[in-house]
């Protein structure tokens, strides 16, 4: 006998094929040969020139790249000898960059992941931190907020990250900063500092940080910008740093203002300074305080040194620290202080590590769970054919939620795999409706047997599917990936495998009633 | 051998007929301990927020603090001892390959700020910790409170919600408070359970009580569509035939929850709290749906005939 498929049937297939092309795109990445561009430093050559993030790199200077060891083998190989202008020809996927240059491209690349389906940064490691502003702020306002602290981060050189603004239950606003990868110790200051830059003379303040008292700050350029000198001591190592920065006139003429009524100062070493220190406030707290030399009384001078100093345990450490130290001090210059004091209710930075081993076992998890339900099933109904389609439903809504959730490039992270997990678990148990009901003694036909499971399928499904709604919002939308997973999973399942799975249930009782 | 199954089925219909006439009988008896359970639950609960001054005991995720997870070996005990001394609440947990058992990482949790902790651990160690080598997890308080506040208001409102929902679907009083009551009950019973083992439930746990909800009301509303849709077949066989099934979609949960919990709780709190609360509610949920629910069912069903 000839089976005839009914159209939802065909629908769930048709599903289950557009999911798998979902996940793999088309062509499917995994066949993609190349590198994967992840970061290109604004204002960089190679930026200026049109190459941008989520390229593919082909090949550098006619070598063929394939990996990420392809990739940094060639550009050593490139980039033998310092200060030389090299002509770089970077081919991508869908074009040519011809450039020279004297330095490495500042460009970060990966390899290129095997499928679309995104991972949350507690699987993939990175930061996210929620902060709150001090006072209620109006939605504009939280608009201003967030893109001055994206620009913050930008100026810093964080690009890999993503801003929010999220409210929760109570109607109480925050803003959700998620950074993936590596994370500077620092981000802490970074975000919640208010960054309010202030350089005084007595009680006058003479420039503030922001584009109005500062035109330039001179980073990455050893010539401007450098680690000066460190020394070790019995708590520790200490490195001073300095940088310049050019002023405005405006803030010149009030630095010429101020300094021509000082007087003069003769150190023990016989150094001729004026009487008061120019000193650096950050948040209105003294960060450094810097003698002013006896030439520049009276100056309308632009180009000021700016120093700081940081700390480690050795000597490294000591450098890293003050190279973040300057980093931040930098950032702060240019973009200027936040307009509203901030707060960190949360703080998390999650080791890469921690997501690789965790990968394994959530796989090896839902693999002998899948197993366990098999037998469960197969020792229940001693029945191949039912048991094969209650598996092969459940995994093809695996591979389902896991198409939509790279469709609409959502973060899969723990919450939302237990999410998942919860609707296939649901899933397992209307099948197991739908079997047990068109398997029962009762004299009606198999159609009006299949209505009454589909009758309590629908009825388990909204009441799962109301109880989830308030999780959307509760707790400032970080349980939203759990809540989203299980009512997308719940929905196809009622919408797409429940009504194909009845019909193969019911094809497969007519034909072996005939 | 043909006679032989003709004996065991003979057997097997004395010992279910042995059955039915014993269920006829003592079915509100069935009804009976669930809920002095239930009432014992209530009890247990009430001194228990008297004596805590909350429902249950709450972890850093919900008081606020700092987790920190630590990719190294270290000796916990040692460690246990620095920290106590300078900081108030600590605990150290370690994390072990589920393979081979050995040491990869350790966990520090404690109501100190990660500020605070830090410095002291990077010391101790002689490491600087990074995102490279470690995961640090901080919840302010304030953002605790109010995440604990809305996680209660959630549960409250999915619970209502689903009450609205079991109304519509069976536009039958009695009934339809079988099932939300089942539902209360499963709740109860689980969170009593939960603190008389002592567990400090994380965010993630107490979404967990809301996965409950869903769960157990699933077997209700099957029973319920079987008990009362149905026409044909005597009460007790549509009871049997709906526990057989309904056994069956717990029996799965059940394996999968128990799998999951086992590979899981030597490396992420979160979920093993989450696969513990949910096999305990969904061994609750057998009792209350097929001695509670079912009772009263079968004892409506009665009355509704006279």
């Amino acid at each position: 006998m000839k089976i005839k498929l009914s159209w939802r049937i065909w629908l769930f297939f048709i599903v289950i094929a557009l999911a798998i092309l979902s996940i793999f795109g088309f062509p499917p990445t995994f066949l993609e040969k190349g590198v994967l561009v992840r970061e290109v430093a604004a204002n960089s050559t190679a930026y200026q020139q049109g190459l941008t993030s989520g390229q593919i790199i082909k090949e550098i200077n006619g070598q063929t790249i394939n990996s990420v060891e392809d990739y940094s083998n060639a550009i050593n190989s490139i980039f033998t000898l310092p200060n030389e202008s090299i002509k770089l020809s970077i081919t991508t996927k869908t074009g040519s960059y011809v450039f020279f240059t004297e330095q490495i491209p500042e460009i970060v690349v990966s390899e290129i992941p095997k499928t679309k389906i995104q991972t949350g940064l507690d699987l993939r490691g990175g930061a996210r931190a929620i902060i709150k502003p001090e006072i209620t702020l109006s939605e504009d306002e939280m608009d201003v907020l967030k893109s001055m602290i994206e620009n913050r981060l930008n100026v810093y050189g964080i690009t890999d990250l993503s801003v929010k603004i999220i409210s929760d239950l109570a109607g109480e606003k925050f803003l959700l900063i998620e950074i993936a990868g590596t994370t500077p110790s620092e981000l802490n200051k970074l975000i919640a500092e208010q960054g309010k830059f202030e350089a005084k003379i007595g009680n006058e303040t003479v420039f503030i940080g922001g584009n109005q008292d500062i035109e330039y700050v001179c980073r990455n350029d050893a010539n401007c910008a450098r680690i000066e000198s460190c020394t070790t001591t019995d708590s520790g190592d200490y490195c001073s740093y300095s940088f310049e920065i050019r002023l405005s006139e405006e803030a010149a003429k009030r630095h010429a203002n101020i300094t021509k009524d000082l007087g003069l100062n003769i150190t023990a070493g016989g150094g001729r300074y004026l009487d008061k220190t120019i000193d650096f406030y950050v948040d209105d707290k003294l960060a450094t305080s810097l003698m002013i030399s006896e030439n520049l009384k009276g100056r309308e001078t632009t180009q000021v040194q700016i120093q700081g100093s940081g700390s480690g345990t050795d000597r490294k450490s000591a450098i890293e620290d003050s190279e973040q130290s300057m980093k931040r001090l930098q950032t702060i210059l240019l973009t200027g202080s936040l307009p509203y004091k901030l707060e960190i209710v949360k703080l998390d930075t999650i080791s890469p590590m921690l997501g690789k081993d965790f990968n394994k076992l959530i796989l090896l998890t839902g693999l002998v769970s899948l197993l366990a339900v098999a037998i469960i099933i197969f020792a229940k109904y001693r029945n191949i054919k039912a048991s094969a389609l209650i598996m092969f439903t459940s995994t093809s809504e695996i591979i389902i939620i896991l198409g939509i959730a790279a469709l609409i490039k959502w973060n899969l992270d723990l919450p939302s795999i237990a999410g998942i997990l919860v609707a296939i678990g649901t899933g397992v148990d209307d099948q197991i409706v739908i079997v047990d009901e068109s398997s029962s003694q009762i004299q009606t036909s198999i159609r009006e047997k299949i209505k009454s499971a589909l009758f309590i399928v629908v009825a388990a499904f909204l009441t799962t599917f109301v109880s989830l709604l308030p999780l959307y919002w509760a707790g400032a939308g970080l349980l939203q990936g759990f809540a989203f997973t299980t009512m997308i999973g719940l929905t196809i399942g009622v919408l797409i495998s429940r009504p194909a799975f009845a019909d193969m249930i019911r094809i497969i009782k007519e034909k072996n009633a005939t | 051998m043909e006679e032989n199954q003709q004996k065991t089925e003979r057997a097997d219909k004395t010992f279910s007929q042995k059955f039915e006439v014993a269920y006829n009988k003592y079915y509100k008896l069935a009804l009976i301990i669930p809920i002095l359970i239930l009432i014992a639950s209530l009890f247990y609960l009430c001194s228990f927020s008297v004596k805590h001054g909350d429902l249950i005991n709450k972890d850093i995720t919900l008081t606020g603090g700092t987790s920190i997870q630590v990719e190294s070996k270290a000796d916990i005990n040692e460690l246990q001892k620095t920290l106590e001394a300078k900081f108030e609440e600590i605990s150290i947990r370690q994390i072990s390959n589920v393979i081979t058992g050995e040491q990869v990482a350790f966990i520090i949790e404690t109501s100190a700020s990660s500020e605070e902790v830090i410095p002291v651990l990077e010391d101790y160690l002689g490491i600087k910790l990074t995102s490279e080598n470690s995961t640090i997890e901080f919840t302010g308080p304030s953002l605790s409170d109010s995440f604990y506040n809305q996680l209660k208001f959630a549960i409250l409102l999915s619970f209502i919600f689903m009450a609205i929902v079991v109304f519509l679907i069976f536009r039958s009083f009695a009934p339809s408070m079988a099932v939300i009551f089942s539902a209360f009950a499963d709740i109860v019973v689980s969170i009593a359970i939960v603190d008389l083992l002592g567990i400090k439930l994380s965010t993630a746990g107490i979404v967990s009580f809301l996965m409950l909800i869903g769960y157990s009301v699933d077997t209700d509303i099957l029973l319920t569509a079987r008990v009362l849709k149905r026409r044909e077949g005597e009460i007790n066989t549509r009871i049997f035939d709906a526990f057989k099934t309904g056994i069956t979609m717990t029996l799965t949960s059940l394996a999968v929850v128990i799998i999951g919990l086992f590979l899981t709780s030597s490396f992420s709190k979160v979920f093993s709290q989450v696969f513990t609360i949910l096999a305990i509610g969904l061994v609750i949920d057998i009792m209350n749906t097929w001695c509670t629910n079912a009772s009263f069912l079968k004892w409506y069903i009665g009355w509704r005939k006279k």
